[in-house]
């Protein structure tokens, strides 16, 4: 666990890490300055990949929820924005923020029925929810059921998107790493290594969930509202769409679940892995699962953990499976 | 919403009651691989799906009527289930428990995907044939696919249940799903154990999809919803017990049939959805299961 931060001889390590990460942040700021259309749309799907991994990696990595929810925060997300924009003239932050804020009301809501269920029985029980969601929005006409919405405003250039999604995807980063350095992130593993125990040393279990729940929705939904500006037009279908979830579970698994790198790796290795198979598009889903299974079985800790045990980097145990 | 007449309520309990014995059939394989293998399996749902898909295909090759051939396509899911568990499953079950629930989850999507690869995403029925001919019991009818397949999904539970609670290899599954450790001790061949009742679980559930199949119409995408459908029938019946899992089905059954009475039929699986969350999150051991 390199999480503290405060261990003697890490703080160089550390602020090493951090000029690489605004280093490269800067440098990902130029991307639509020097590469064309190809590349920024690219960039903002895998941008927008990220976001939803970071946000998974901390629900089901750091806290042991292992969601398979993600798209209907991405759903809910998508329609508040297209919603709210639609009927009032609210700046585009403020309606990114409400594609954040209401998945994140509606986690709180539902926070009380679903933490009864523990380990499995929450993957079961969010899956069950996501799709309720799903077909509930195919038949609500107040939502446009099955045809969706149309977004009044005009859909902007792909560098502007592209601009757009790169602060979201930083912003989500930062705001999991300062809490994965807090004393939040040691309540956080304490209730996913055992819930029981925590709570016997006084960690507020269900507060500590729904605190990392609602962030993971309130980061999902964001990166939902922006597919709904991307798009110009939202259908039930595709905004809670199951391939929200499989992208997400598959970057963060192949990346490294419950490692700080692994999402990002995860969501590059995919997103060449996709482009690499566009002349597939029916296979695409089968063989990013395939590798899925491949990973799960050879490397557990996800590319990322492999890459902490090389030898050079003589990580002991402890860090090698929390790191 | 607008209140269905009397004749419309009953008519909405018998086939209720008729199609949640398909929902038992198709769930008991779930409820088996849970209780017993310990794998909450999210592939289930394809399962089921790749029995539909087998006796369509009979169906096309052969133009027999698709309940001669449920047995064959039950078959040809049992023999892709013992791989399954065997190649796939076993080997990431000492990664935790979550290893192997996502693997599952990952099989589902290979599955889905490559119907769609090899057959398309159009969806599918099977006519059959005089068997969708209704029976008349005064003001209220079935078609005798309804009856032919209860009868089936009873028999088949009802067999499932003697050789779990009587046979010898019932008396292992049953040593085995108490604790799989001191199973073993005791001479208990606990991994081919695993891998036997995966396939039992895998040719009950396709059997459950051909039948299925006759009712409903399915597309490669249609295994969310039988995975679903499971997980509610386990749930209401609890986890591990055959009976159990009958009653699950036939209440299930009830609540979509009325749903679709009283709401209209879109809102037949979201009604089943709903009385899942609800009954999960109140009283996870079942309604006669114990608490795990």
């Amino acid at each position: 666990m390199s999480g503290s931060g405060a261990r003697p001889g890490q703080g160089g390590a550390a602020r090493g890490a951090l000029i690489a990460l605004l280093a490269a942040v800067v440098l990902l700021a130029l991307v639509p300055y020097l590469f064309g259309t190809y590349w920024q749309q690219l960039g903002f799907r895998a941008l927008q990949l990220a976001t939803l991994a970071i946000a998974w990696n901390l629900l089901a990595g750091y806290t042991g929820q292992v969601s398979l929810g993600t798209g209907a925060f991405v759903g809910l997300g998508a329609y508040a924005f297209a919603l709210l924009g639609n009927h009032s003239a609210a700046p585009l932050p403020v309606l990114l923020l409400a594609g954040g804020a209401v998945p994140a009301v509606f986690a709180v809501l539902v926070s009380p029925g679903l933490f009864r269920l523990r380990g499995l029985y929450f993957t079961i029980g969010s899956l069950a929810l996501a799709e309720a969601l799903r077909i509930l929005m195919v038949n609500l006409s107040v939502f446009g059921g099955a045809s969706g919405i149309v977004l009044r405003a005009a859909t902007p250039p792909f560098y502007a998107l592209y601009w757009l999604a790169l602060p979201v995807m930083v912003l989500a980063l930062a705001l999991v790493l300062v809490l994965l350095h807090s004393p939040v992130s040691l309540s956080l593993r304490a209730v996913r290594d055992d819930e029981d125990v925590a709570r016997q040393m006084g960690v507020r279990s269900f507060r500590v969930k729904l605190g990392a729940f609602a962030l993971t929705a309130f980061i999902t939904g964001v990166a939902g509202a922006l597919q709904s500006l991307k798009l110009g037009a939202i259908e039930p279908y595709g905004a809670f769409g199951m391939s929200w979830t499989i992208d997400t579970v598959a970057i963060v698994i192949i990346g490294g679940i419950a490692t700080r790198g692994g999402p990002l790796l995860g969501t590059l290795l995919y997103v060449a892995l996709g482009e690499s198979l566009r002349g597939l598009p029916e296979l695409h889903n089968a063989i990013a699962a395939l590798v899925l299974l491949i990973v799960i079985r050879v490397a557990p800790q996800g590319l990322w953990g492999l890459l902490l045990r090389r030898p050079w980097r003589r990580a002991t145990a402890a860090e090698a499976s929390d790191a | 919403m607008h209140l269905p007449d009397t004749v419309t309520l009953l008519q909405a309990a018998i086939s209720g009651l008729l199609i949640g014995g398909l929902f038992a059939l198709a769930a008991l394989g779930l409820s088996l691989v849970v209780g017993v293998v310990r794998i909450v399996n999210l592939m289930h749902g394809e399962l089921v799906l790749l029995g539909a898909y087998a006796a369509w295909g009979l169906v096309q090759a052969t133009g027999l009527n698709p309940l001669l051939l449920a047995p064959l396509a039950a078959l040809a899911v049992a023999l892709l289930g013992w791989p399954i568990e065997r190649y796939v499953l076993q080997p990431v079950a000492r990664h935790g428990e979550e290893a192997p629930l996502l693997t599952t989850f990952a099989l589902s999507v290979i599955v889905q995907n490559l119907l769609v690869f090899a057959l398309g995403a159009d969806t599918r029925a099977m006519d059959s044939g005089p068997l969708a001919r209704r029976l008349s019991l005064g003001s209220v009818s079935v078609p005798w696919v309804y009856l032919a397949g209860f009868a089936i999904a009873l028999l088949v539970c009802l067999a499932v249940h003697w050789l779990i609670a009587r046979s010898a290899f019932g008396r292992r599954i049953r040593a085995a799903a108490e604790n799989p450790l001191d199973a073993a001790v005791v001479g208990v061949p606990v991994r081919r154990l695993y891998a036997t009742t995966f396939m039992l679980a895998a040719g009950v559930a396709g059997l459950g999809g051909a039948l299925l199949g006759m009712v409903f119409a399915f597309t490669p995408a249609s295994g969310v919803e039988y995975l679903l459908t499971g997980f509610t029938v386990v749930v209401l019946g609890g986890l591990g017990s055959v009976i159990g899992t009958l009653v699950g089905g036939l209440a299930l059954g009830l609540v979509e049939s009325f749903a679709a009475a009283f709401l209209g039929d879109g809102y037949r699986l979201f009604a089943g959805l709903v009385a899942f969350l609800v009954f999960l999150a109140l009283r996870p051991q079942g309604l006669f299961g114990r608490r795990t």
